[in-house]
C-alpha cells in the first residue's frame, strides 16, 4: 500500500504525459485525414498552425514528462533499495541473483502502465469537448473522433514495457553491489564527504546549521535536481499558461497550468519528503538536544532554496524564448496573431505563489518535526 | 535543584494500559552524580526522558529550580532543553555525515560556545578532529558524543547506557573523561544503566524496579572508572 502510494509520483505524471499526447496526436491524426477538405486560405493557415501546436505540446510535455517518470523511477527503485537493502542482502546472500531480484522490479514498470492507461482511457473522456473548442470558429469541416490502436501502442503499451525494462536494468546495476555492502545499508563508503580543503581552510568557520545545510545537499543530488526542476515547471507552466491565454485557446492555457502545478506539486512534494524522511534521525538528534523546530526543518530543506531559485529562474527565460520562436517562426503566416510580449504580472503572480508554496511547506514539516517523538525515532533501530 | 513529585506515565490504548512510571518522587542537588540502576524494561529511560524534556509525563510535576517543565509549551521545553540539558545516547547519534569538529559544534553552536576545539581536545580527540564516525571506534564515537553535549555547557547532561555498546576498556575510558570533565565543570549528572559496578562512580545511586524507585542510597566515598568492577 505504502509503494503504491509512493508511486504516486510516476502515476501522476505519466497519466499527464498520455493524456495531453493522447488528445493533441488523435487530433493532429484525425485532422489529418480531413486535409484534403480544407480549401480556404485562412481555414489553410489555421489548419498548419493547430498541426504545428499539436506537435510542439505533444513533444514538450510528452518528452518532458517521460523524461521525469524515467528519473523518478531509477530514484524510487535506489530509494527502494536504500530501504530494503538488508533483506536484499540476505536475499542475495542465500544466493539469488542481482538478475532475480531485479526481475522483482519489473513492477515498478505496473504504475507506468496505471498512469499511461488511465490517461488514455482520460483522454478519450475528454475528447469530444475537446475536438469541439478546437474547432470553435467553424473554419474546419467537422472533424470525427476515430480511434488509433498505433497511438494506444505507442502511449501505453510501448512506455509500460520500456519502464518496466528500464526498471529491471536499474535494479540489476544497483544490486551488483556486494552482499556485505548490502547487508551494511547505506554504506560508509557511500557517504559522501567534503572535500578536505572545505574543512581545513581555516578561518572561514561555517555555523553548524550551514555545514549541516550543505552536507544534506551533498548527500543527494538528485533531490536538487528534482526542487530546480519542479520549480523549473512551476514557472514554465505557469507564465506560459498565462501567455497561451492571449495566444491560443483558454483550454490549452487551463490545461498547461493544470499540468505545471501538478507536475511541480508532485515532484516538490516527494522531493522535500524524502529530503525529511532521509534525515529524520538527525532531526530527531537535533530536537534532543534543543534546536528549534524552525531551524531544524531549514536546515535540512533550506539549502533548496538556490536550486529552486535558479530552476525558476531558467523556466522564465525557458517560456519566454519557447514562446518567443512560437511566435515568430512557428506562426509567422497566421495573421492577426496578437503580439507576444513578455508578461510582467504573470512573473509576479507565479513567483509569489511559488515562494508561498515552498515556505508552506519548510512550514509544514516544522510542524511536523515538532510533533514527532524522539524516543521512538531512537527506538526505530535498524 | 531537580524535583519530581508523582510522576506517573503509562502506554498503550486505553483499554490496555501499561503504567511504566508508578508515581516516582525524587531530589537532585546541584552538582550531584546520579546513577539510576534497574532491570531492563524498569523504565529507567522513560524515567530519563520525561525528567529532561524529550517526552511529557501524565501527571506530576518537574521542578528545575522551582520552574514546572511539564508544564511548559513544547517551544518553551525546546528552549529549556537547549539551554540547561545535554543527552548522551548509547547508539551516539552522530551525524555520520559531518565530520568530528562538525558533530561538536553541533552542540557547541547551541550555546555559542566559540571554544568547542578545547572540548575535543578535553576527550583526548584533537588528532582526529577531521574524521567522520564511520572512521572512529565505538569508543571514540561515544567520546564525540560526550564532547558534543558537553559543548553545549549543560547544566544536566542525561545519560542512557553510555557504556552499553562498548566493551570494557573503551567503557571504562569514556566515563573517566566524563567523570574528571564532571569534577572541572560540575555539572549535574543523571546516568541510567543497568550495571550496578558502574553506581559505585556515583554519589547517589537510585534503584528501579517495575515503574518505582524501591531503593536509594548515597555513596560514602566515589571510585574512580578504573577502580570499579565492570
Ligand atoms: N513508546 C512506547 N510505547 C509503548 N511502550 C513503551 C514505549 N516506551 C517504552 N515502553 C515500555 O515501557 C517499559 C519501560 O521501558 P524503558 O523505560 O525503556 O525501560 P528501561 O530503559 O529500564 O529498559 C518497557 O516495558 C517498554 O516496553
Ligand atoms: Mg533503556
Amino acid at each position: 500500500m505504502r509503494d503504491v502510494f509512493k508511486s504516486a509520483g510516476i502515476i501522476i505524471i505519466s497519466f499527464c504525459a498520455v493524456f495531453v499526447c493522447t488528445l493533441f496526436l488523435n487530433y493532429n491524426i484525425d485532422l489529418k485525414s480531413a486535409e484534403g477538405l480544407i480549401f480556404q486560405e485562412d481555414a489553410q493557415y489555421f489548419y498548419h498552425a493547430q498541426i504545428m501546436t499539436g506537435k510542439m505540446v505533444s513533444a514538450l510535455s510528452g518528452g518532458c514528462l517521460l523524461l521525469t517518470s524515467a528519473v523518478m523511477l531509477c530514484f524510487y527503485i535506489g530509494h527502494y533499495i536504500d530501504t530494503h537493502s538488508k533483506s536484499l542482502g540476505i536475499l542475495k546472500a542465500m544466493g539469488y541473483s542481482a538478475g532475480r531480484l531485479a526481475c522483482s522490479f519489473a513492477g515498478f514498470g505496473l504504475s507506468v502502465f496505471t498512469g499511461t492507461g488511465l490517461g488514455y482511457a482520460g483522454a478519450h473522456i475528454i475528447m469530444p469537448q475537446f475536438y469541439k473548442t478546437q474547432n470553435k470558429e467553424g473554419l474546419l469541416p467537422e472533424i470525427h473522433i476515430h480511434f488509433h490502436p498505433a497511438l494506444l501502442l505507442a502511449l501505453v503499451v510501448l512506455p509500460t514495457l520500456a519502464f518496466c525494462l528500464l526498471s529491471v536494468l536499474y535494479g540489476r546495476l544497483r544490486l551488483k553491489a556486494p552482499v556485505l555492502e548490502l547487508l551494511k545499508g547505506r554504506s560508509s563508503s557511500k557517504i559522501k564527504v567534503a572535500k578536505s580543503t572545505g574543512t581545513a581552510k581555516a578561518g572561514r568557520e561555517l555555523p553548524f546549521l550551514q555545514e549541516l545545510r550543505s552536507s544534506v545537499l551533498r548527500q543527494r543530488k538528485s533531490l536538487v535536481f528534482f526542487i530546480g526542476f519542479a520549480s523549473f515547471c512551476y514557472a514554465a507552466m505557469m507564465q506560459m499558461s498565462f501567455s497561451m491565454d492571449e495566444l491560443a485557446s483558454r483550454m490549452m492555457a487551463l490545461m498547461i497550468l493544470l499540468i505545471g502545478i501538478v507536475l511541480s506539486f508532485v515532484t516538490l512534494f516527494l522531493a522535500t519528503t524524502s529530503a525529511v524522511k532521509a534525515n529524520w534521525k538527525t532531526l530527531a538528534v537535533m530536537r534532543a538536544l534543543g534546536y528549534p523546530d524552525r531551524e531544524c526543518s531549514s536546515s535540512v530543506l533550506g539549502g533548496y532554496r538556490l536550486p529552486a531559485c535558479i530552476g525558476f529562474a531558467l523556466g522564465t527565460v525557458y517560456q519566454y524564448v519557447l514562446l518567443q520562436i512560437a511566435v515568430t517562426v512557428v506562426f509567422r503566416d497566421v495573421e492577426n496573431m496578437p503580439e507576444f510580449h513578455f508578461d510582467v504580472p504573470a512573473l509576479v503572480v507565479a513567483l509569489i505563489s511559488f515562494t508561498a508554496l515552498y515556505e508552506l511547506i519548510l512550514h509544514a514539516y516544522a510542524r511536523k518535526i515538532r510533533r514527532m517523538s524522539i524516543r521512538e525515532v531512537m527506538l526505530d533501530e535498524d | 535543584m531537580i524535583k519530581m513529585e508523582d510522576i506517573r506515565k503509562s502506554y498503550g490504548p486505553q483499554d490496555n494500559r501499561f503504567e511504566v512510571l508508578k508515581g516516582i518522587s525524587l531530589t537532585v542537588e546541584d552538582g550531584d552524580f546520579l546513577v539510576l540502576l534497574g532491570a531492563s524494561g524498569s523504565g529507567k529511560s522513560t524515567l530519563l526522558n520525561v525528567a529532561s524534556g524529550l517526552e511529557y509525563p501524565d501527571s506530576g510535576k518537574i521542578l528545575y529550580d522551582g520552574e514546572d517543565i511539564a508544564a511548559l509549551s513544547d517551544e518553551e521545553r525546546t528552549r529549556f532543553r537547549k539551554e540547561k540539558t545535554a543527552f548522551i545516547f548509547q547508539q551516539y547519534y552522530l551525524l555520520p555525515h559531518l565530520n568530528v569538529e562538525q558533530n561538536v559544534k553541533m552542540g557547541a553552536d547551541l550555546a555559542s560556545n566559540k571554544d568547542y576545539r578545547k572540548t575535543i581536545e578535553a576527550v583526548g580527540l584533537a588528532e582526529k578532529r577531521a574524521k567522520y564516525p564511520h572512521e572512529l571506534s565505538g569508543g571514540e564515537q561515544q567520546r564525540v558524543a560526550v564532547a558534543r553535549a558537553l559543548a553545549k555547557k549543560p547544566e544536566v547532561l542525561f545519560l542512557d547506557e553510555p557504556t552499553g555498546a562498548l566493551d570494557e576498556t573503551t567503557g571504562r575510558q569514556v566515563l573517566d573523561y566524563i567523570d574528571r570533565l564532571q569534577k572541572e565543570l560540575g555539572f549535574t549528572i543523571i546516568m541510567v544503566t543497568h550495571n550496578a559496578n558502574i553506581a559505585d562512580m556515583a554519589k547517589t545511586v537510585l534503584r528501579m524496579n517495575s515503574g518505582k524507585i524501591v531503593e536509594a542510597w548515597q555513596n560514602e566515598s566515589q571510585k574512580t572508572a578504573y577502580e570499579i568492577g565492570w
